[in-house]
């Protein structure tokens, strides 16, 4: 798996990769999430694994089991520390904890380094007699409601050292703390190469044009997306453009919200037969994959994110991206180089027509976005990292480490 | 001929829990954080992919969240390398700052979400799997090593020497003897390259200096 993984992975981190490998071989490393599928966690986990039993390490993935109550409260609480107002009572807590007690025996929660990930398992702490603990939170918690993450700090300033996807997502714990952005995985349905006959058949399903350059958002039908914003953009470019501007989601069944923001996007669109608005099923990843391979611009025009990682994914096809500057996107894009940033519709279909108009920059900021990727988003480098993480907390306060 | 061993180094992020959302504040953090934090955002920069704009997170930060275009140019035009020991580079960052708030209005504060973050960094170093004896085998390993191997012998090494060298003109003068070609290696301006860029120079100049060498050979002189 590692051999395929280094034919498009930076050889740096591949030989990083071997060498911490050979440090750690024979250790037990434990994952713990609240699910085996469904979710970037889980997703990025599936591959993840494996690497890590390649290189030696004795890895284990356990989920917590808990009942519908019990994600009930997680959800509550996951809302909260992304900043929702949300109420849970001193019996929420309670059963929170018991869950996670009653999970204990059959878990086993030792290993010689233990990754928790995301709020859901995170009393299991309790249990550390020995090895590392690290908490690998994925959440923004940027603006977290202010007595969840009080409550939960009991149990953070326990662990060895927490890890955060962006700065900006971090808190002061009073703990080691990194930064480690997520990745994607190259080798998916999401992110391979796919056969020109793959791509033509997405095509023909959804109907769309080869005539045309055309202009690409995939996301949830959800405002922080903008996707109204994204056509009123669309709307500008076409005064000088001829092009065709593809909307393309999945439904997501934890957001309520999702069938009146598409009703409102489809009612917004009119009649316009250059705008495609695809709602495709779960598991489009390959749909998804071909409509990024054919597009000439893709964006992500989002007023609130969490990392975005889809910007990676459309920049791995070569593709510039014009992001809105929020959450992780400005940690992906670097304005002018790897895609652009934007603050307003109006920056969005200005960055459009640049891209349109330009195709030999298009091209050079396609390759240069592939390469920002290939050094920095791809999932060798977040192993690297956990192990990295992991092989410092064994050797504490040494900043500069040789191997 | 002494042989030149590659390595390289990966960082990674460490946050401080220190940030910034003013300038005056920044200014308070600069005189407070880690020394490590102060060299990550002093030195670091240049492992970061952007237009040459700005040379370290103190100005970047200054003309793009901040909005203060003359304050990230003379930010910009501190030379950390011309500093013996972080003390002194960090007064150095903190007179810019206390200068512009003399001459000029406080500026607004940064909007939410765009404040600067001080970090800092574990450094990981390791070879990277290769070494050359000669010159020419040098040049054919430059041109593909990872990036991370030129940051660490061209840049890193400046600070780690304690000289303001760096290890492949060290190399090329001490080891292959030629001191010109180091003298035009060290001629580089660091501040106006990015690392791509830092590659493909001092590929040149060696590719021109063994084509040199090779027709004064050939021609039997």
């Amino acid at each position: 798996m590692i051999e395929q993984y280094a034919a498009m992975a930076s050889r740096g981190d591949i030989l990083l990769l071997q060498r911490l490998g050979e440090r750690l071989s024979g250790r037990s490393f434990l994952h713990i999430n609240s699910t085996f599928a469904g979710g970037g966690v889980a997703e990025i986990l599936n591959r993840m694994v494996p690497i890590f039993k390649e290189l030696g390490i004795n890895t284990r993935w356990e989920v917590i089991e808990g009942d519908a109550p019990f994600f009930d409260i997680t959800k509550k609480i996951h809302n909260a520390l992304q900043g929702n107002a949300e109420n849970i009572t001193d019996d929420m807590w309670q059963y929170y904890i018991e869950t996670n007690r009653k999970n204990v025996s059959r878990i086993e929660p030792g290993a010689d380094a233990v990754l928790i990930h995301d709020p859901q398992p995170l009393p299991l702490i309790e249990q550390k007699n020995s090895g590392k603990w690290i908490w690998r939170c994925h959440i923004d918690m940027s603006n977290p409601a202010k007595f969840v993450f009080d409550y939960l700090k009991q149990f953070c300033v326990k662990f060895d050292a927490a890890i955060f996807s962006v700065s900006k997502f971090s808190r002061a714990i009073g703990i080691n703390e990194f930064i480690i952005a997520p990745s994607i995985d190259p080798l998916s349905e999401k992110n391979r190469d796919l056969t020109d006959d793959e791509i033509r058949a997405t095509l023909e399903k959804y109907q769309i044009p080869a005539d045309r350059p055309v202009i690409l958002q995939v996301s949830r039908f959800d405002r922080f997306k903008d996707p109204i914003g994204v056509i009123k953009a669309f709307r500008f470019v076409k005064k000088y453009n001829n092009s065709i501007l593809i909307l393309a989601g999945s439904p997501a069944t934890d957001d309520p919200e999702g069938e009146a923001v598409l009703n409102e996007v489809r009612e917004y669109a009119g009649n316009d037969p250059d705008i495609y608005i695809l709602m495709l099923p779960p598991f489009s990843d390959r749909e998804i994959n071909a409509l990024q391979s054919i597009a000439t611009v893709i964006l992500q025009k989002s007023v609130k994110e969490g990392f975005g990682l889809t910007v990676s994914e459309a920049m791995w096809k070569g593709k510039p991206v014009i992001g809105g500057a929020a959450g992780g996107i400005p940690i992906q894009i670097s304005h002018g180089v790897t895609g652009f940033l934007v603050h307003s519709i109006e920056g969005a279909a200005f960055r459009i027509r640049q891209i349109l108009n330009n195709p030999e920059m298009a091209r050079w900021m396609g390759e240069k976005a592939r390469e920002h990727v290939r050094q920095n988003f791809l999932i060798t480098r977040q192993v690297r990292d956990y192990l990295a993480v992991w092989y410092y907390l064994e050797n504490k306060g040494k900043n500069i480490l040789e191997m | 001929m002494e042989p030149f061993v590659f390595r390289q180094c990966v960082n990674i992020l460490k946050a401080t829990g220190r940030k910034a959302n003013s300038l005056r504040r920044m200014r308070n953090e600069i005189a407070l954080v880690s020394d490590e934090s102060i060299y990550h955002h002093a030195y670091h920069y240049f492992l970061k992919e952007h237009l040459m704009e700005y040379t370290n997170d103190f100005a970047h930060w200054a003309g793009e969240s901040l909005e203060e275009r003359a304050l990230a140019e003379q930010l910009s035009n501190i030379d950390p390398y011309d500093f013996k020991s972080i003390i002194d580079l960090r007064k150095e960052f903190l007179n810019v700052i206390d200068r512009y708030l003399e001459r000029f209005p406080e500026p607004r504060e940064v909007i939410a979400g765009d404040e600067f973050y001080f970090n800092e960094t574990i450094t990981i170093i390791y070879p990277a799997g290769v070494w050359v004896k000669n010159l020419a085998e040098f040049l054919m390993v430059l041109k593909y090593i990872n990036a991370g191997s030129i940051y660490f012998h061209f840049y890193e090494a400046r600070i780690r020497l304690g000289s303001g060298i760096d290890d492949f003109s060290q190399w090329i003068s001490h080891s292959a003897g030629k001191k010109e070609l180091a003298e035009r290696i060290r001629s580089i301006d660091l501040f106006m390259h990015n690392i791509e860029e830092i590659r493909e120079y001092i590929a040149g100049v060696i590719e021109e200096d063994l084509k040199e060498e090779m027709e004064f050979t050939g021609s039997g002189k």
